[in-house]
């Protein structure tokens, strides 16, 4: 995966995240999604460590730096939670679609729970209820997380590039096998 | 003879007379059966028309609609903006209006930004206000935006007293509690009168409000004891969970006296 397109795609997600989802009156679910986190869980899923790590660090200090929260909170975070889906993606196939969407939501709840541990033990408490958010952020983010792997899929990995060109292989296969049955 | 026989009165001729009057009634009604009839025509061969004309005056509706709710936007916009440059006046300090261009990127903090900066002159803990009340204060900047701390933010304070300032002893600190948008005031003596409902202003003891800004109104009260603080819950007066306009008040507290930090001991010794 070329990493001037990780680079596009997250400074993409770092941008929306910080104009298009902070807009002052925004539908309030809309602002639960975190879009950064969503390419940080899809990058250590390709089992690129320091990858992941850098984008990780890198999502977390950047949010952090224009939020109200500790800095350095959101990118230790972030690093953690990318470091820990690296590990278990290494261990366990993830690779199925549907396996992905537990992952990100379990990669969701992880995150809030570093960020929340951190503030909390410097004394620094957030100013929500801690499960109410994480449970909306949670369905925020894997309902379109779910739906943006599809997309990062298409466009970012070689994976993708190749099903694509095997489905139009396949698809022309079977059009032509049933045109011989038909005969 | 009898063609050219004339009324003796009018001079008209007769024939004439009772023609008229045999077949008017059958003009009457040919004449209004016609003109149903092409009316009925006329609406068929309009239908097209009125079709057209009815679409083009529901889309004018739905113009008009919009129009109005701009206008009803900007009325509410330039009484807001209204309050804001009044501030000048009522507080005496000088204001900068600014926009709230976002809200915090993550959610679990209560912070906005607004399009100003330090380049017209904001600092850093400068208040922030609207027409309704207090919000906030300056905790970071750039040139062109500061982020600002709610005052529904835990780490978020300042000096207050329900009522009057100069009349009231009821004196307090308020503090957000992150719960439903309503601020805690803490420490007001037990023995104070404090009702739901009073309003609460700013002391300009904390270094950072001036003194006379409206903080909100009391909507719970825990009475307190001779030695038992009160327990107050306020509402902010300015709406902070639909902050647009808002403005920066460039307010420096005045210079505190630094503390004498020498030893008696050692003023001794010298003497």
């Amino acid at each position: 995966m070329p990493q001037l397109k990780i680079a596009l795609v997250l400074g993409l997600a770092i941008l929306l995240q910080l104009s298009l989802l902070s807009l002052p009156g925004i539908w309030t679910p809309v602002s639960y999604i975190d879009l950064p986190l969503i390419v940080v869980v899809y990058i250590a899923l390709q089992r690129e460590a320091w990858q992941a790590l850098l984008v990780g660090t890198i999502a977390g200090i950047s949010i952090d730096a224009t939020s109200g929260g500790l800095l350095g909170a959101g990118g230790f975070s972030k690093t953690l939670t990318a470091y820990v889906i690296y590990y278990a993606a290494t261990r366990v196939n993830l690779e199925n679609a549907l396996l992905r969407i537990p992952v990100l939501a379990a990669a969701t709840a992880l995150d809030s729970a570093i960020y929340v541990f951190w503030h909390r033990s410097l004394g620094y408490a957030p100013q929500v209820p801690f499960v109410q958010t994480t449970s909306y952020r949670l369905i925020a983010t894997t309902v379109v997380g779910t739906v943006a792997f599809y997309l990062l899929d298409s466009y970012l990995t070689q994976q993708g590039s190749q099903r694509r060109q095997f489905a139009t292989r396949r698809r022309v296969a079977r059009r032509a096998t049933g045109s011989l049955r038909r005969r | 003879m009898a063609v050219d026989a004339r009324d003796s009165v009018t001079k008209q001729r007769m024939v004439r007379v009772w023609a008229q009057a045999i077949f008017s009634p059958f003009q009457s009604v040919t004449s209004k059966a016609t003109g149903a009839g092409a009316g009925f025509i006329n609406r068929i061969v309009n239908f097209s028309s009125t079709a057209d004309e009815n679409e083009r005056l529901q889309l004018r509706v739905a113009e008009l609609d919009l129009e109005l709710k701009h206008a009803r936007e900007a009325k509410a916009e330039n009484e807001r903006l209204h309050g804001i440059l009044g501030l000048k006046e009522k507080t005496g300090y000088e204001v900068v209006p600014a926009r709230v261009i976002a809200r915090d990127s993550t959610v679990w903090f209560n912070t906005i930004t607004v399009d100003r900066g330090s380049s017209v002159g904001i600092k850093l803990n400068m208040p922030v206000v609207t027409g309704g009340g207090i919000v906030g204060r300056v905790i970071s900047l750039s040139p062109w935006t500061a982020q600002v701390m709610l005052l529904t933010d835990e780490k978020a304070a300042a000096g207050a007293v329900v009522g009057q300032l100069g009349e009231s002893g009821a004196l307090g600190s308020i503090r957000g509690n992150g719960e439903g948008g309503l601020v805690e005031m803490k420490y007001v003596s037990g023995l104070q009168e404090v009702e739901v409902g009073d309003y609460v202003m700013t002391t300009g003891q904390d270094g950072i409000y001036p003194p006379g800004l409206n903080v909100g109104e009391v909507v719970q009260v825990k009475h307190g004891t001779a030695t038992q603080p009160h327990q107050i819950l306020i509402r902010p007066g300015a709406q902070l969970d639909q902050l647009q306009e808002v403005a920066v008040l460039l307010y420096e507290p005045p210079q505190r006296p630094a503390p004498n930090q020498t030893l008696p001991n050692v003023e001794k010794e010298k003497k």
